[in-house]
C-alpha cells in the first residue's frame, strides 16, 4: 500500500463537503463521530433528496474514517457496505435537505472493524441505516495525520466548475450500450488517498447501472422514477486503471421493488471484478 | 440443521448445491420458506464451501445478506453457491436461490473471515466426496412436527423483541449461538414488529446481518426498531442482538412486507 495523500485534498470529499467531528475526547476504543452533510443543490435531486449513490459515498467516507480511527496506528479499507433507506423518506418532503450522520464503531477486532452509520435529516427524520466492514491494513507510510479528537474543518474546494456539477458529471459517468450498463472513466479527483478509485465512486456507477436497468433506458442522469432502496456491496479488488464498467442484471421483482445484481469491473486491469452488489431498485411511478 | 432436512452435493470444483424442503412449519404466509430457514441453508452450505476454498486455513461467517423474491408456494428450495473472492483474510460467497428448481427465489452474499485452522480442527475429517447427501445424519430420524420457531423455543416477548435460551440445540460447535439462529431471532423480531405496525401478517424479505461476537451467554435477545415509518406495505428495521450480559453480539437491518 502506498502512502496516504493529504486528506484535505480528496476530490470526492471536496465535492461532498461533509464536515466530520469526533464525539468525546478522542480516547474511546470504539470511536463515535458525527457528520454534517450540507446538501449543496448540485448534489440533491429536484425534491432536495440525496440519491443512494451519494448517500453511500458519504456513509463510506465517515464510516471509513471512523473505522480508521479505531484502527490507529494502522488504517483500513472498506470490504463491504450495507445501506437500507427508510421507506417513508423516498418521496415527498420527508428526509430531504442537509443530513446528519451518526457513526459508531461496533467492533474492533484484530483484522477487521464493523461500524454503523445512522442517517437523519435536520428534523431527526430517519433517512437510512447502514453498517460496513473494513479490513485493517498497515500503511507503508503511516496512517493519515489526524489530531484527536477530530474537529470539523473547512475543505478548500478547487476553483474548477466540475466541483459544482451534478453527480454524473463529477463522477465522469457515461451511459452504456444498453440499459443496465454504466461506465466511469477514472480522473484524479475520483481516487482515494491510496491512489485507487474511491469506494464511493464504485457505488455511484453501480447505482446508475441498476437504476438504468429498471427504468429500461440507457442513462446515467438522475431518475425521478426510480431509487435504490437497499444496497449490499462487496469490494473485491481495487479500481486502478479504468474504464470502470458496471453491468446490472435483473434477479426478479416484488411489485415495484426490483432485485438487481451488479458487477463492477476494471476493464483496463484485465477486466478484473472490483465489486459485486445486490441492490433493490424501487419504481416510484 | 437436522430439523430442516438440509441436503448438499459438492462437485469436483468444490462448488456446492443444496436443498431444503419447505413445509407448513417452515413457510411464511406466502408459502415461501421463512428467511430464518434460508439463512440456515446458505450458512450451512457456505460453511461447507468455505472448507475447500479456505484450505489449508479455516473460515467462519462474518456477515450475510439475503434477499428473497416472491416465488410462490414452494416445496423445495435449492441454493447454488459460488466463490466470488478468495483473499488472504476474507472469502466472499454468493448463493442463487431457486424455488422447485425453476423459479428465482432470491440470492445471498456471505463474507467469511479466513483464519489459521484452529488446533482442534487440524485433523478433522470431512466427507467431501461428490454425491448428494443429508447434511446432518440426525435428519434421517428427526423432522419438524411443529412450527420451526416453537421447536427452537424462540419467543416474542413484545412486538419487535424476541428471545431464546442458549440450549445445545441452538448452539454451534463452540457452544455459542449458531449463526443462523441469530437470523431467526432477527427475522421474527422484524416480522413481529411488522405485524404490529401493519395489523396483518408480515414477512421478513431482506436481511443484512453482521456478526460481532460469539453469543455465549443466554438468553439472547433481539430488538427491532423501525427505520423511519412504513410506506406502501414496507417497513425497514434495525435489529440488535444482545447476549445475557447485554453485550451486542450481532446487528442487522431488515425489510418487512405485508403480503
Amino acid at each position: 500500500m502506498s502512502g496516504f495523500g493529504n486528506p484535505n485534498e480528496i476530490g470526492v470529499a471536496q465535492y461532498l463537503l461533509m464536515m466530520i467531528e469526533e464525539i468525546g475526547d478522542g480516547t474511546a476504543v470504539l470511536p463515535r463521530t458525527r457528520g454534517h452533510f450540507p446538501g449543496t443543490p448540485n448534489t440533491l435531486d429536484p425534491s432536495g433528496r440525496l440519491g443512494t449513490d451519494l448517500l453511500t459515498c458519504i456513509i463510506d467516507s465517515i464510516g471509513g474514517m471512523t473505522s480508521g480511527l479505531a484502527s490507529l496506528p494502522n488504517w483500513i479499507v472498506t470490504t463491504n457496505l450495507m445501506v437500507r433507506r427508510a421507506p417513508d423518506a423516498l418521496i415527498g418532503d420527508s428526509g430531504t435537505g442537509p443530513l446528519v450522520l451518526d457513526t459508531q464503531v461496533l467492533r474492533r477486532g484484530r483484522s477487521s472493524v464493523v461500524t454503523r452509520v445512522d442517517v437523519n435529516d435536520l428534523e431527526g427524520v430517519a433517512v437510512a441505516s447502514s453498517w460496513m466492514s473494513c479490513a485493517i491494513l498497515t500503511p507503508e507510510n503511516g496512517p493519515p495525520p489526524f489530531n484527536r479528537p477530530v474537529k470539523p474543518f473547512e475543505r478548500e474546494v478547487p476553483d474548477n466548475p466540475i466541483f459544482a456539477a451534478p453527480p454524473h458529471e463529477f463522477f465522469n459517468l457515461s451511459e452504456g450500450e444498453r440499459p443496465g450498463i454504466a461506465h466511469l472513466d477514472i480522473e484524479q479527483r475520483l481516487r482515494n488517498p491510496w491512489g485507487i478509485l474511491h469506494g464511493g465512486s464504485s457505488a455511484v456507477v453501480l447505482d446508475a447501472a441498476a437504476r438504468s436497468l429498471v427504468i429500461g433506458r440507457s442513462t446515467v442522469d438522475a431518475t425521478p422514477e426510480a431509487i435504490v432502496t437497499d444496497l449490499a456491496v462487496h469490494y473485491l479488488s481495487p479500481g486502478r486503471v479504468g474504464p470502470i464498467v458496471a453491468v446490472a442484471t435483473s434477479a426478479g421483482h416484488r411489485g415495484p421493488d426490483h432485485l438487481v445484481r451488479v458487477e463492477v469491473r476494471d476493464q483496463g486491469a484485465d477486466n478484473r471484478l472490483m465489486a459485486l452488489a445486490m441492490t433493490t431498485v424501487r419504481r416510484l411511478d | 440443521m437436522s430439523l430442516l432436512g438440509l441436503e448438499s452435493e459438492q462437485n469436483e470444483n468444490g462448488d456446492v448445491r443444496g436443498w431444503m424442503p419447505v413445509t407448513p412449519f417452515t413457510a411464511s404466509p406466502d408459502g415461501m420458506p421463512r428467511l430464518a430457514t434460508v439463512a440456515m441453508l446458505v450458512d450451512a452450505l457456505g460453511g461447507m464451501r468455505s472448507i475447500t476454498a479456505s484450505d489449508p486455513d479455516w473460515a467462519f461467517t462474518a456477515d450475510m445478506s439475503i434477499h428473497l423474491l416472491p416465488a410462490g408456494p414452494t416445496e423445495l428450495l435449492q441454493a447454488d453457491l459460488h466463490v466470488r473472492r478468495r483473499g488472504r483474510r476474507t472469502l466472499v460467497i454468493e448463493a442463487e436461490l431457486l424455488a422447485d428448481g425453476e423459479r428465482p427465489a432470491g440470492s445471498a452474499l456471505l463474507t467469511f473471515a479466513v483464519v489459521p485452522r484452529p488446533e482442534h480442527l487440524v485433523n478433522i475429517t470431512i466427507n467431501m466426496t461428490p454425491g448428494r447427501r443429508k447434511m446432518n445424519a440426525n435428519s434421517e430420524h428427526e423432522k419438524l412436527e411443529s412450527n420451526y420457531f416453537d421447536e427452537l423455543e424462540l419467543l416474542v416477548t413484545t412486538p419487535g423483541v424476541t428471545t431464546i435460551e442458549l440450549r445445545p440445540v441452538v448452539c454451534n460447535t463452540v457452544g455459542a449461538l449458531h449463526g443462523a439462529i441469530h437470523a431467526s431471532l432477527i427475522d421474527e423480531a422484524s416480522a413481529s414488529l411488522g405485524r404490529s405496525v401493519f395489523g396483518t401478517d408480515a414477512i421478513t424479505t431482506d436481511l443484512h446481518l453482521a456478526y460481532l461476537e460469539l453469543g455465549r451467554v443466554g438468553p439472547l435477545t433481539a430488538t427491532a426498531t423501525a427505520i423511519g415509518g412504513p410506506a406502501n406495505g414496507r417497513l425497514a428495521a434495525s435489529v440488535d442482538v444482545r447476549d445475557g450480559n447485554g453485550e451486542l453480539v450481532s446487528t442487522a437491518t431488515t425489510e418487512v412486507v405485508a403480503p
